[in-house]
């Protein structure tokens, strides 16, 4: 019966073919004379399927590094499967990854709930789960326990921590409003917020949660408003931080201090809200920046992103440059081959996960100047620093030293 | 009772194709790979789910669109015990299939009072509540990070591999529920749920006591649902979250009942290869898979679509969806109703509004 | 929780009636299937995102026409009419007699694949939707609501009302209501029932078109937008009655109330609960009154 020529077909043949030519050189799957098969998991089809841009952004990358000679001479291939956020099937494309294609590590996994699922199965097979694209604090947190597992994006319990030590120094009066997605990223956020205001966590008057798959969050901005607090921290996710300060703006609220969280600041979004009615609110708003914004004009000659662009040009040609997911999922990528160069001439899983604890990037192309990608055997988090920006005329300006959520 | 002629060759067949199935699944393994058994595992999970479902809409005619809330009751049943009680993971099966039964029998009681399509919508929204549930007691349930057990390995005097170790599991247990429903379906359980369907003015007027036999087939359905649940925590490497049992899995198993039509074995199995053929692009049939299709719709149509495109997969989804509804309107057991014979009898009269 | 004062609470109420006018339009169009063909359309709500979608482009697409507004919201409902028309044809169409389950299943499919179509074509980033009516705001007594809410709500109970008209004083709805009651009497009577059924879904093409269109400018346009207001919807819809126009109406502006005073007041549902608290409604109200607030018989439909 005729079989389609798969990806991994072909793969097993080169495995197999250097495998006996080089007899003896590597013991760990998915690593061949001229190849390393990387695997990971992204939501492709469903309703955070906006995300899976992580995922091309990465392959892209790879693809331009595949064409430059590759790593110490290996092309890196990035198989990566639909799981359609559905931690069930990330499970299915993991053990397939794993047991059928025998991917050298799993990359960019995508998801917290996605990961967890795996994460005890990968640990003990011994294989890397690099850069999981997660902002749970666990990654770095249980590290000791897990030592196969690392994250990559500063948590969200870092960036509420970094919020409220920020509150704390500047804003020490202000009676806080806080809107939060009720899942676990927003609780995140609220319970960093808590640890970075110390003794003055009782400063938030109101603390209001809305439902991910909510329609409006009018009712809860009303709200929040009705609190009389006078600042509004808005710890949304993609349109409901709009709606978010659009009807905080229609209802005439005035806060001294707005807060936007990372992940609903991008330069796109803030814009958009600005136009939709929400320019009151946002003018003077702050957020922290961890990677470069490719909408920001303030980046528009850098060459860290317009090594992006041009990567995204060449390899996909459709994307839309302003998304960010694709610098997110580049900067992570960037940072794999980093550790696969370091990792030597003769990767093993053990050198691999080696080289990934004992990161020191100091001029990450795509992260915000300054910050480091670092990690050692007391540090399981790659990124810790971050750095405040404020809103101001349509366009976001980094502040003050970075920042960590101990300093 | 005087004998139906033919009743005893259909008897035959019926004893023969069920004989060819069960050696099907003892032998399947072997033209498998050790990854491709843990696939069927799923198929095999599936099956029991869809096996429960058929005695309940099939039979009694009630519809449920929430029995993926009854999976998550019983996939955490066996996550708590066996996480947070230290029980053993196999003893926590027929636990969680237990638990999933009695809420079954609670949420049959509203359900007595609703039908057809108010039932469909309140079980709907039961589903869609499910993972607010879950997360709101985290003391409990471990909340929006989910509850790890230990991972499950193979008896080591068995020699087998972990995945062809869940392979024997579920479809041992996938065949044991298939029996368990044939026997009582083909008595008096099977006759009353039937009544109940087809007229229940006429099943009461047989002395049918309708509430009795609608909460037993509910709370049936649900014991079913719990044990897939059991075994879909335990081969989903022991992790259970609010959102592996989110309301996709309840439409899955929706579609997976309709597809399989009713009263049939294969139309089960057909129904349960749906689902994972549906929701996992790279499963094979007989060598195609989901992402197959894509393919084959740029080799015809000299387009160049590319099948990891935003949307394309979704749409993929959807559109065979409609495809397998409309070529099989009630079915694959409908249609193989007119083929060689079933394990069970006829079934649905086709619906059509009436005022 | 929070301390309470009128004008909270009747801010609570406006709110709820601007979300509950989503709820209400999109309601509408699923009751106007139910009623016609008993089938409840899961496909409603992408229906809906799809026209939204073509309007924008229409309207607002720096890469499209860029017609005025009004002619490209009339462009759009003539274009969803005709789409509810195909998509009946094609694909309900060839199931009419099959049991109840299949249709249903074939709308799930339907509203997938139109999910996907329109990431594909428009992708999933959040895009900005022209109101219709102004933007500007009346503050009255401390409480805030704005024009384009009240313009919502006009619309939509103006819609019923064209919905009523139609219903009763034109042949065509006519024959609808007949097709609707039982389809044999009506062929009898010379209606040509299976035409009717893909007016239905026409009307709730359109219906649903308008829902979106109104929606858009409040809770931004992207493939995901009506995805959490279909089951609010059905809740709007059980609540008024499944048969009743001017029940899925009411029942979605009461809905919108409800769910915002039991957020806000009662913090068992505030957050992610407030679903719950859809779902006790649906099964309260089934409960108790399964014909809705204003349907006529709990019909069975197996």
């Amino acid at each position: 019966m005729k079989r389609r020529l798969s990806l991994n077909a072909f793969l097993a043949a080169a495995f197999i073919a250097a495998g006996t030519a080089l007899a003896g050189s590597t013991a760990d799957p998915g690593v061949s004379g001229d190849s390393i098969l990387v695997g990971g998991t992204a939501p492709i089809s469903g309703e955070a399927s906006s995300a899976a841009a992580v995922a091309r952004g990465a392959e892209a990358y790879f693809k331009s590094i595949n064409d430059a000679g590759g790593v110490n001479k290996r092309k890196i291939e990035y198989k990566y499967l639909d799981d359609g956020y559905d931690p069930a099937r990330t499970v299915q494309d993991v053990r397939q990854l794993v047991q059928q294609d025998g991917v050298f590590a799993l990359f960019n996994t995508l998801g917290t709930n996605n990961n967890l699922a795996v994460r005890d199965f990968l640990n003990q097979s011994g294989v890397p789960q690099l850069f999981v694209a997660s902002g749970a604090n666990t990654w770095g947190a249980d590290f000791k326990k897990y030592p196969w597992t690392i994250g990559f994006i500063p948590s969200y319990v870092l960036e509420g921590t970094v919020y409220g030590r920020y509150v704390v120094k500047s804003f020490p009066t202000l009676k806080l409003a806080v809107l939060y997605q009720d899942d676990d990223y927003g609780r995140d956020m609220v319970a960093g917020l808590k640890k970075g205001l110390g003794a003055k966590a009782k400063q938030i008057v109101s603390l209001v949660g809305y439902d991910p798959t909510a329609a409006s969050v009018a009712s809860q901005v009303a709200q929040l408003k009705a609190s009389k607090a006078n600042a509004f921290l808005i710890f949304a996710f993609g349109k409901f931080a709009v709606q978010a300060s659009r009807e905080a703006a229609l209802l005439g609220w005035k806060p001294k201090l707005v807060i936007v969280n990372a992940v609903a600041s991008s330069a796109n979004l803030m814009t958009l809200g600005d136009l939709a009615g929400g320019k009151a609110i946002n003018k003077g708003a702050i957020s922290i920046a961890i990677l470069k914004d490719p909408t920001d004009p303030k980046w528009a000659k850098d060459p860290g992103l317009a090594l992006e662009r041009k990567i995204l040009k060449r390899y996909l040609p459709a994307a839309n440059p302003k998304d960010g997911y694709y610098v997110a999922g580049m900067a992570s990528a960037i940072s794999m081959v980093d550790v696969l160069r370091r990792a030597g001439k003769n990767p093993t899983r053990a050198l691999v996960i080696k080289a990934a604890r004992s990161m020191n990037q100091l001029k990450h192309p795509l992260v915000i100047p300054g910050i480091v990608v670092k990690t050692s055997p007391t540090d399981g988090f790659p990124i810790e620093q971050v750095a405040l920006q404020r809103w101001t005329n349509g366009h976001w300006a980094t502040f003050g030293p970075l920042l960590t959520d101990k300093s | 009772m005087t004998t139906v002629p033919g009743l005893r060759g259909r008897a035959a067949a019926s004893a023969i194709s069920a004989a060819l199935f069960v050696a099907l699944v003892a032998l399947l393994p072997l033209v498998l790979d050790d990854f491709e058994a843990s696939q069927y595992a799923y198929v095999a999970i599936y099956f029991i789910a869809i096996c429960g479902l058929n005695i309940l809409t099939g039979y009694t005619g009630q519809i449920s669109l929430g029995h993926g809330a009854f999976m998550a009751v019983g996939g955490y049943t066996t996550a708590i015990l066996a996480a947070k009680a230290g029980v053993p993971y196999l003893l926590t099966i027929p636990l969680a299939g237990i638990v999933a039964g009695v809420a079954g029998l609670l949420l049959a009681v509203p359900a007595l009072r609703l039908s057809g399509l108010y039932l469909a919508l309140a079980t709907f929204g039961v589903a869609l509540a499910t993972p607010a549930l879950i997360k709101k007691y985290p003391d409990l349930t471990g909340g929006s990070t989910g509850l790890s057990f230990d991972l499950v390995s193979a008896p080591s005097w068995l020699g087998l591999s972990t995945n062809d170790w869940f392979y024997y599991l579920t479809w041992t247990i996938a065949l044991c529920s298939l029996a368990a429903a044939w026997l009582l379906l083909r008595g008096r359980t099977g006759r009353a749920f039937r009544a109940v369907r087809d007229s229940e003015v006429a099943a009461v007027s047989f002395g049918v006591h309708l509430p009795t036999y609608k909460m037993l087939a509910f709370s049936v359905s649900a014991f079913y649902a719990g044990i897939a649940g059991a075994l879909f925590a335990i081969v989903n490497l022991s992790y259970v979250s609010p959102e592996t049992f989110a309301l996709r899995l309840s439409v899955y198993l929706v579609v997976g009942t309709v597809a399989a039509g009713l009263g049939s074995l294969w139309g089960i199995v057909f129904g349960a290869l749906l689902i994972e053929w549906l929701t996992v692009p790279s499963f094979e049939v007989a060598t195609v898979s989901r992402t197959d299709l894509v393919d084959i719709v740029n080799a015809v149509a000299r387009t160049s679509i590319d099948p990891q495109a935003l949307g394309i997969s979704d749409f993929v989804f959807g559109a065979v969806l409609i495809g397998v509804m409309l070529l099989l309107p009630t079915g694959a057991g409908g249609l193989l109703r007119r083929g060689v014979t079933a394990l069970t009898d006829r079934l649905y009269t086709r619906g059509r509004p009436t005022s | 929780m929070l301390a309470f004062t009128w004008t909270d609470f009747a801010q609570q109420v406006v709110s709820g009636l601007a979300t509950g006018s989503i709820y209400a339009s999109l309601a509408l169009a699923i009751v106007i299937i139910y009623r016609s063909t008993g089938v409840i359309n899961f496909a409603q709500g992408e229906m809906a995102m799809f026209s939204t979608f073509i309007a924008w482009w229409l309207i607002a697409d720096p890469g499209g026409p860029e017609l005025h507004l009004w002619i490209g919201f009339a462009l759009t409902l003539a274009i969803s009419f005709a789409g509810g028309v195909a998509l009946e044809r094609l694909v309900i169409r060839p199931v009419e007699g099959a049991p109840v389950l299949t249709i249903v299943m074939v709308t799930l499919g339907l509203g997938i694949a139109l999910f996907g179509l329109a990431a594909w074509i428009w992708g999933a980033d959040t895009k900005r939707f022209p109101s219709a009516f102004s933007t500007r705001t009346v503050d009255l007594g401390g409480v805030i609501f704005s024009i384009q809410d009240v313009g919502f709500i006009a619309v939509t109970f103006a819609a019923v009302f064209c919905l009523w008209l139609f219903f009763r004083y034109t042949k065509v709805g006519l024959g609808l209501r007949a097709a609707a009651g039982s389809r044999d009497a009506s062929r009898l009577l010379g209606v040509r029932v299976s035409w009717m059924l893909a007016l239905a879904w026409g009307l709730a093409a359109m219906l649903g078109a308008l829902s979106g269109v109104m929606a858009a400018p409040t809770i931004f346009l992207d493939p995901n937008m009506m995805r959490g207001v279909l089951l609010y919807a059905f809740a709007a819809a059980v609540l008024g009655g499944l048969d009743s126009p001017i029940g899925a109406v009411v029942g979605g502006l009461v809905l919108g109330v409800t769910l915002n005073l039991l957020g806000t007041y009662v913090s068992f549902f505030g957050g992610e609960m407030r679903l719950v608290g859809g779902l006790v409604v649906i099964l309260g109200v089934l409960y108790f009154r399964p014909a809705g607030l204003f349907g006529k018989t709990a019909v069975r439909r197996v």
